[in-house]
This record gives structure tokens, sequence and C-alpha cells, in this order.
């Protein structure tokens, strides 16, 4: 049945710049909702949870049940939902600052832990709602305000380490080729574990790197990737370390998927918790502590 | 009659574990007893010890020096408690230390009889069973019951029959009970209130809760989650919470300061959250297994930003199990954060309680609304209270959010919607300090007309109370809820007072800053101990009497 993607809007005014990356992220999250609702995914199971930052705006632009967390506490938040109802569809959406800054440790951990949620990074390599800041996937010699000389360290790369960190479902998509990355979020959302896509996201105020990437980028489906072999992931996720090389390619597509047993499945979690009937009495429970 | 025994060895060589079983013993034979448990941070090694102290009587402290009884697992409990004995105080060792009095038992030859070295614990809790005169029939049941390894009844019997025979402990009738540590009833309180999920990271003196809990996971079908940091923890709790969970997460006050943040998040946010704050000896590591209630005032002021929230200190196991499920009540009915303040003297130390002090007044739920099309996450009402409903449960889409909404809890900065939200927050305050008024947020003990006044919260509950069989024409004001703060019946039952006492395990006495910014009322009579101990009631007594 053809779902009506207008539902999927709310009264909210948007205030991203105009040509930001994020419409492109927000119109692939719409459209892959709406197709997997028409596959027949629930609409009202659908939950996303954002950070904070420009692409935290989100929360607001899809008609969804939403959490607007706080700035680096997307996936704690994300497990913490899916493990409390495990018949929600979460979709993480975080910023490079929001995940690869503030919560590294969870994004390392939330890999190990392989919860069925699906975390999408835009990744603008840039912190832009405080102005244009370096994050820790901003290019080595990036010159922001707080840069003036330009960034000293290297950049972090994300799709590396969600690759070592222990990942089931490793992918990186453009913000700009929005048909593509509504099939990366719908695999995302089908694949059974923790699935990561980091979406380079031009900044068109602070880091438009549309251009360098544009020239750069190949997809790994047209490449004869496999994605179950680790070690061709591992090589295809080294390509590109998120500096602005003149001689880079930049992947994008599924690096790597595989199927291992989920947190939820780990913790025999299949109720959700708002359905289970408590019916015990409080005289039963102190009992185990009387003496006479 | 109020007997102590202090037991003492390394860490590894079961002495808490034999305090428990004598405590038990105790119950099973009718005393009433307090076991408390003193210890290092350390894994093998070092020093622990436990006093139990018990009477026929109720009691609810122990001593700190004339121990009736020493047992000195090792010569360096000898040593460190020398200063604390009286010219009578016996001791009960094994062979190879060296006693000042006493007896020494013949461990190393228990071997021949089957007895591991391991159990040298047992075989001097049986000599200590015998020379107290405990039947040693009640001795071995408990033993069997508390201790795996057949070995150890051999071990009681073995010590048992070493020991020497002294006075006769012969058995009261009673009936009603319990024995139970502070962290135990919080564990007990949450099962009792329906927990779904208790979140934590390890973090002592509240890691016992986490402990006991995943013991009884399966068995009262709940999840157990240890994440990455408290961060992690209470974030966690959020989003499971939000999703309908009855979640609650423990830590004590280097975790707590971690949270502190969320805890603005549950402000904002209006998603149900139960905390359980074990304080230690702070600042920072602090004297991290040891007790404290210097967190007072950061438990109230905690969170950027002006939201309501409860902070319930309770002062023994029996309200600790009673107010566990009256902050689950609260903060799912009115989607606020509870904060449960305890610490290590309260969370594990062992209480006898009686039956009938296990009484909650309330019936936790998760108070949820299941309408048909359109809803409102953060309706606006008269008593500030939105009803509240889950993902997935509805049509309508459930929204929580940090930043400031409008109903529907889309983004909004503007200053009509502001102020409207903020006052519909405010407005809950108002209404959650009214139920509160009705949950007995003030307790008073000893004689209600006396004009002279102890003011306290929390722990120190115990030793006061004991401390009190020894004054006349004093009474003592028990603050159980710390927030909202019961003001006019505080300012009732002091404004006539000569003297007004506050006593407090910390070395600036919190109480009084948060009793004079609710009622103006201000005192300067402290009665403070900040070495890390709990009170005594002959510290309190000797210190009232300067």
């Amino acid at each position: 049945m053809k779902f009506d993607i207008k539902k999927l809007d709310t009264y909210a005014e948007n205030t991203w710049c105009p040509g930001c990356g994020n419409f492109g992220i927000l119109t692939a999250a719409k459209q892959a909702i709406a197709e997997l609702v028409e596959e027949g995914y629930p609409l009202n199971k659908f939950t996303l949870v954002s950070g904070i930052g420009c692409h935290a705006k989100i929360y607001d632009y899809l008609n969804i049940n939403g959490f607007y967390s706080i700035h680096g506490r997307v996936l704690p938040t994300a497990i913490g939902i899916k493990l409390s109802n495990p018949e929600l569809i979460v979709l993480g959406f975080g910023g490079d600052g929001d995940t690869y800054a503030e919560g590294t440790a969870h994004f390392i951990h939330a890999a190990r832990y392989n919860a069925d949620i699906t975390m999408v990074v835009h990744n603008n390599q840039v912190f832009a709602l405080t102005t244009g800041q370096a994050t820790p996937t901003s290019e080595k010699g990036y010159k922001g305000k707080s840069t003036p000389e330009g960034k000293w360290d290297e950049p972090m790369n994300p799709v590396l380490l969600a690759l070592t960190a222990g990942a089931t479902f490793v992918a990186r998509g453009y913000a700009y080729d929005v048909k593509y990355l509504t099939w990366l979020i719908k695999e995302g959302v089908k694949h059974k574990g923790f699935a990561f896509i980091d979406v380079i996201q031009p900044c068109v105020t602070f880091h438009n790197i549309a251009p360098y990437v544009r020239e750069r980028m190949y997809k790994l489906e047209e490449a004869d990737h496999d994605p179950t072999n680790y070690e061709e992931a591992l090589k295809r996720a080294m390509e590109w370390n998120y500096n602005l090389d003149p001689d880079a390619k930049i992947p994008i597509g599924i690096f790597y998927r595989v199927e291992k047993e989920t947190m939820e499945e780990g913790f025999g979690r299949k109720i959700p918790y708002y359905k289970v009937e408590r019916k015990v009495k409080w005289e039963d429970v102190i009992a185990e502590k009387k003496i006479v | 009659m109020r007997r102590s025994i202090l037991i003492g060895g390394q860490a590894g060589q079961g002495v808490a574990k034999a305090a428990e079983v004598l405590g038990k013993i105790l119950v099973r034979l009718g005393y009433f007893v307090f076991n408390y448990r003193d210890y290092p941070s350390l894994i093998r090694g070092g020093h622990n010890f436990n006093v139990i102290t018990f009477s026929d009587k109720r009691l609810f402290s122990h001593d700190e020096r004339n121990y009736e009884i020493i047992v000195a697992l090792d010569q360096r409990t000898v040593e460190t408690h020398k200063k604390e004995e009286s010219e009578n105080t016996y001791y009960i060792a094994p062979n190879g230390v060296k006693i000042p009095r006493g007896e020494n038992i013949d461990v190393s030859s228990a071997l021949k009889e089957g007895v591991p070295p391991i159990a040298t614990n047992v075989i001097l809790l049986g000599a200590l069973a015998k020379f107290l005169g405990i039947p040693k029939r009640v001795g071995k049941e408990v033993v069997a019951t508390e201790m795996k390894g057949t070995f150890n009844e051999k071990a009681f019997e073995y010590g048992y029959e070493k020991g020497e025979k002294n006075g006769r402990i012969g058995k009261i009738p009673r009936k009603g009970v319990y024995f139970l540590t502070g962290n135990e009833a919080i564990g007990l309180g949450a099962i009792a209130s329906g927990i779904d999920m208790y979140i934590a990271y390890p973090m002592t003196p509240a890691t016992p809760v986490l402990h006991f809990l995943a013991a009884r996971k399966d068995k009262y079908n709940f999840t157990v989650l240890q994440m990455e940091n408290e961060i992690a923890v209470i974030n966690a709790a959020l989003g499971a919470s939000y999703a309908g969970a009855m979640t609650m997460v423990g830590t004590s006050g280097g975790g707590f300061a971690l949270m502190a943040e969320a805890m603005s998040l549950q402000g904002m946010s209006e998603v149900p959250l139960v905390v359980y704050l074990a304080q230690r000896t702070a600042p920072s590591t602090g004297v991290p297994t040891y007790t404290a209630q210097g967190d007072l005032l950061f438990a109230v002021h905690v969170g950027h930003g002006e939201f309501p929230r409860v902070v319930v200190a309770p002062g023994d196991p029996a309200e600790a199990f009673n107010r566990t499920i009256e902050a689950f009540y609260l903060a799912y009915r009115y989607r606020v954060l509870s904060i449960i303040l305890g610490d290590k003297h309260l969370g594990e130390s062992h209480y006898s309680m009686l039956e009938n002090e296990f009484n909650p007044r309330v019936e936790p739920d998760r108070f949820l609304i299941f309408p048909k099309g359109d809803f409102k996450s953060y309706e606006i009402t008269e008593d500030g209270v939105s009803p509240r409903s889950v993902p997935g449960a509805i049509e309508a889409p459930v929204r929580a959010t940090s930043y400031e909404h409008d109903e529907y809890g889309i983004t909004t900065e503007e200053p009509e919607k502001i102020v409207a939200m903020m006052e519909k927050r405010l407005r809950k305050a108002e209404t959650i300090r009214k139920v509160v008024m009705e949950l007995e947020p003030l307790s008073i003990y000893g004689d209600p007309e006396a004009d002279r006044v102890i003011v306290s919260w929390g722990s120190t509950k115990g030793a006061i109370l004991d401390a009190m069989k020894h004054l006349d024409g004093w009474k003592f004001v028990k603050i159980n809820y710390i927030e909202p703060f019961p003001s006019s019946r505080f300012l009732h039952e002091v404004e006539d007072a000569k003297r007004v006492v506050i006593v407090e395990n910390s070395s600036t006495g919190q109480i009084g800053r948060i009793i004079a910014e609710n009622t103006g009322f201000i005192t300067e009579d402290k009665i403070l101990r900040y070495d890390a101990r709990p009170f005594t009631p002959e510290f309190i007594l000797r210190r009232l009497k300067k």
C-alpha cells in the first residue's frame, strides 16, 4: 500500500542553512521510513534518538516517536530504548562532534554490544552550530576559529574504528546522493544488529567539501567489493583517512556486514516491559529476609 | 543488656560472613542485632572487622570500644584494637596469635578432621558460640543454610568442641524479626515496586545493590545491565524509562557527579527516573569504603537549571524498603527525578527490623495512558503533571526532549511557550510537595514535648535512637524528605526549643543550610563526625555533654 510521505512532516520551521547536507539526510530518512512502512514495518514503532547540534533538529522535522537527548549520548539512550521495548525500530542520528568527540566511548561499546539499532552520523567534519570549530574528523590543517593556524592533529577514521570495535554493519553514505542513502538506511534497519552509517555531509557554511568528495567518490557495490570479507573491508576503509589528500579515493556503500547475536537476544528480551504486568506482593518480596 | 563482639582478620578470611552468620544465629534466638562492617579498599590482606552488637531489647547501632569479646583471626586484629579493649575483654584466636587473655583454638590440627584452613573463621565462630552459650544445634543449622561446603558445619562443630563454655544464651520467643542491610532493603524495595531495569556501573558502596539484584533478576523477570560508564548508565536508563520500563540506577558520589548532566535532562524531558546515591567519604576518591553524609547539598541541588526533584533519606532498612517504593511511585506518577539518599553505613550494616515496620504507603505503577488519536507528550494541565504514554503503544508519536518544547514536544524558543512550560513544571513541583507532605516527611522520636531537640537525617538514626535511651527531656526530629522540605512542620517542632543540635556525618552540618534555606531557622549547635566512621551512641552522648 502506498504510504503518504507527507505524514512524516511536522509543523516545525526548518532552520538549517539553505543547501545544507542535512536536507539530503532528512529526505533519505523519510523515504526509507516510507518504503519500510510500505513493506509492512509499523509506522508507530519507528523511534528516533538525536544528540545535540545541527543534525539533532531532525527530531523536530520527523513526525515519529523521538527522544531529543543530549550531546554525545544518542547511543546509550537508543540502547536503553531497545532493551526496554525490543519491538521498537530505533534510529539514532548523531553528529560527528556528538558521536566521535563527546560520545566516543559509547560509540566503541555500542559496536561491541550489537543492539539492533541503526546509527546515522551526520559527519560534516565540523562543529557547525557552534560556528565552525574542528571536530575529531576534521582534516589536519583545518582552519576554524579555535584553530586559526590549522588543526594540528590527524583525523579519526570512524569507519575503521567501527570495524575494529566489532560493528556488524558498517557503511558510508553521501548526503547529496539521497537515493543511495535511502537504500543504505533501509539496509541498516533491516540488518539485525548494530548498523552504523557514516554520512559525509558537506556543511555549506563551514566545511563545504562537496566538490572534493564528488570527484573521488565511488560505490562499493560497483567495485566488486565483498562485504562479508573483513580484511577487504579494512582495506577499503583505509582508502580515505578523512584528510583532503588529492590522491584519495572515497568509497561509499556497505563495507562490512555480518550477523551476530544481538544485545537484546543476549539479555533474553522479547516482550516490551510496558506490557509486563507485575503482580508481586511486597510482603512476599521482603519475606526472604525474615529470620523468625 | 547491650553486648558487643568484634571479629577481625585479613580481607579474604571470611570476617564479614562469620559476623553475618553470628547475627542470624542471634536473631534466630530472639535477640536484636546490629552488625557494623569496616573494611579498607583492598581484596586480600589488610585488616577487616565487624562489630556485632546485640541485646534482648531493640537496638540500631554498634559500639567502638569496650568490646566484651574480640575474635582475632590474626595478630593485627589484636594490635589494632588493643586501644579499644576493656580490662575484661576476652579474646578468641587461633593458636599462634598472641592474646592478652582468653583462649587460643588449635586450628592447625583441624585439618586432620577434614576441616580446611580456609574455614578458620567458622572454627572461631564455633568457639565463640560455645563461649556465649549458644545452643550448638541452632548454630550448626544457620551455618548449614548460610555457608556452602559441608566442611563449614564440621568446622563449626570442631570450634564448638575445642572452645570453652562461659555464659548461656537462651531462646527468647519472638516472631516477625527480619535481618538485612540497607542495600538489600533498597534492592527488595525496587523489586516490590516492579522494577524492570536496574542499570549501574560498579562503585562502592552502591555495588551490593547491583549484585543483589543480578542474583534475583531471573526470579522476578527484570534486567540488570552494567554499562561502560555512569554517563551511559543514566542515559540508557532514561531511554529505557521513556520506552516504558520501570528503571533505577545506583551509584556513589563520583558516579553521581558524572550523571549530573542527565539529571537535568530528566528535569526537562520529565522521563521518570529513580536514582540511588550511596554516599561515601569524599571529596574525590576520598576514603572509598567508609561512610559520610557529605553529598547532601550536592544531591539536593544536582543538575543545571531549575526543575523539581525528590530527595528521600531512609534511616534504616525498613525505611529504605518503604521509601524506595515511594521513590518509584513519585517518579512514575509525577514524571520526576527521585533520589534515594543513603550511605555506606546504612547500605552495608545489618539491622534487625520488625514485621510491622515494613509498611509501604503507596503502590507504584507505570501510570500510562493509551489514547486513540491525538497525544500531547507535554500536555499543560492544572496540576502540572502531563499524562504519560510510551512509544509504540499508541498510534501518535510519543516524544521526550532535552530542549524547551511545546505540548507536543516540538522545540520552541518562543517566550510565551517557554513560560507556559516552565510554569507547568513549577505547578508539578507544588503537586509533588502536597503529596510528599502526606508521606511522613518528618518523624519525631523521644519526648514530643521536650524543648531540647536533635535534628538529623539518614543513617545517623540508629546511633541517635540508642543514645536517646540515656537522655531525658530530648526529642529527635528526623527529616525523611529533604526535598521537598517539610518547612512548616519543622518550624513547629523547633520554634520553642531551648537547644537545637544538628547531628551529621560531615564536617559542616549541611542539613543546617538546607533548613536555613527552607525555613530561615539557623542553629550553630552541631555534633559532627568526619573521620569516615559512623556515629555510635557513646560518641553522641560524649559530645552532647561537652
